[in-house]
């Protein structure tokens, strides 16, 4: 198998373990679905974070975040297929239902009142709302920082 | 990137955290750029979209000018 197919099965299967099981994979777990050595499925992780599919905790082996999907606790949280997620920030909270082609519920704050959100995305998107999305980082930059956007 | 509850919680945040303020992005344009971002995210084929698809992504839900530019060096 070429290398660029065997990092976006790699990929693929990161993904499927996000939607099944609302948590990222260990090493282990990838490397058993894979059926290859842990040490290549983190040179994969590696690879596939040069090309910004995924990001890594600093052991280079944990999964920070394969977008939407959070490999941490934040404080946007989502419910959808009985699961319960974590995105990355705001814009990945609504991403999750989209990429998952399914309903969901919302659950994040305002981030200057604190004030709770709950939010019910269906088919077509979220009901008339006063609340915005706002970006503080401009496109260009980032990927200098993508934890801070 | 983050929700706030109005526009004016917005500019409130800004102006504590000294951030400058940027372009607003309502619910409905949030939901459409989302789907067009990560609706195929799960399929095999999926990739992250490239400079031009992002322009034409985000200008199809009216988020032009620099700031939403992914290559700007000004904004």
């Amino acid at each position: 198998m070429r290398r660029v197919d065997f990092d976006l099965q790699v990929r693929g299967a990161v993904y499927r373990h996000f939607a099944d099981h609302a948590r990222a994979p260990s090493l282990r777990e990838l490397s058993q679905v894979t059926g290859v050595s842990p040490s290549d499925v983190k040179a994969a992780y590696e690879r596939l974070y040069a090309r910004r599919m995924l990001v890594l905790m600093p052991d280079g082996e944990t999964i920070r975040m394969a977008p939407p999907f959070s490999g941490i606790p934040t404080q946007h949280v989502v419910r959808a297929e009985g699961r319960e997620y974590f995105a990355n920030c705001a814009w990945d909270a609504f991403g999750i239902p989209a990429a998952l082609h399914t309903e969901g519920e919302v659950i994040s704050r305002c981030e200057q009142t604190h004030a709770p959100l709950r939010l019910r995305l269906g088919a077509t998107g979220p009901p008339p709302s006063s609340w915005r999305f706002h970006v503080v980082v401009p496109a260009s930059q980032w990927w200098a920082d993508i934890v801070f956007t | 990137m983050l929700f706030f509850r109005d526009e004016e919680q917005v500019g409130a945040w800004c102006a504590e955290n000294r951030f400058p303020r940027r372009p607003l992005v309502t619910l409905d344009q949030l939901w459409s750029l989302s789907v067009a971002w990560y609706s195929t995210r799960l399929t095999p084929d999926a990739r992250r979209p490239g400079p031009e698809e992002i322009r034409s992504i985000f200008a199809g839900i009216g988020l032009e000018g620099p700031f939403w530019d992914p290559q700007a060096d000004a904004f």
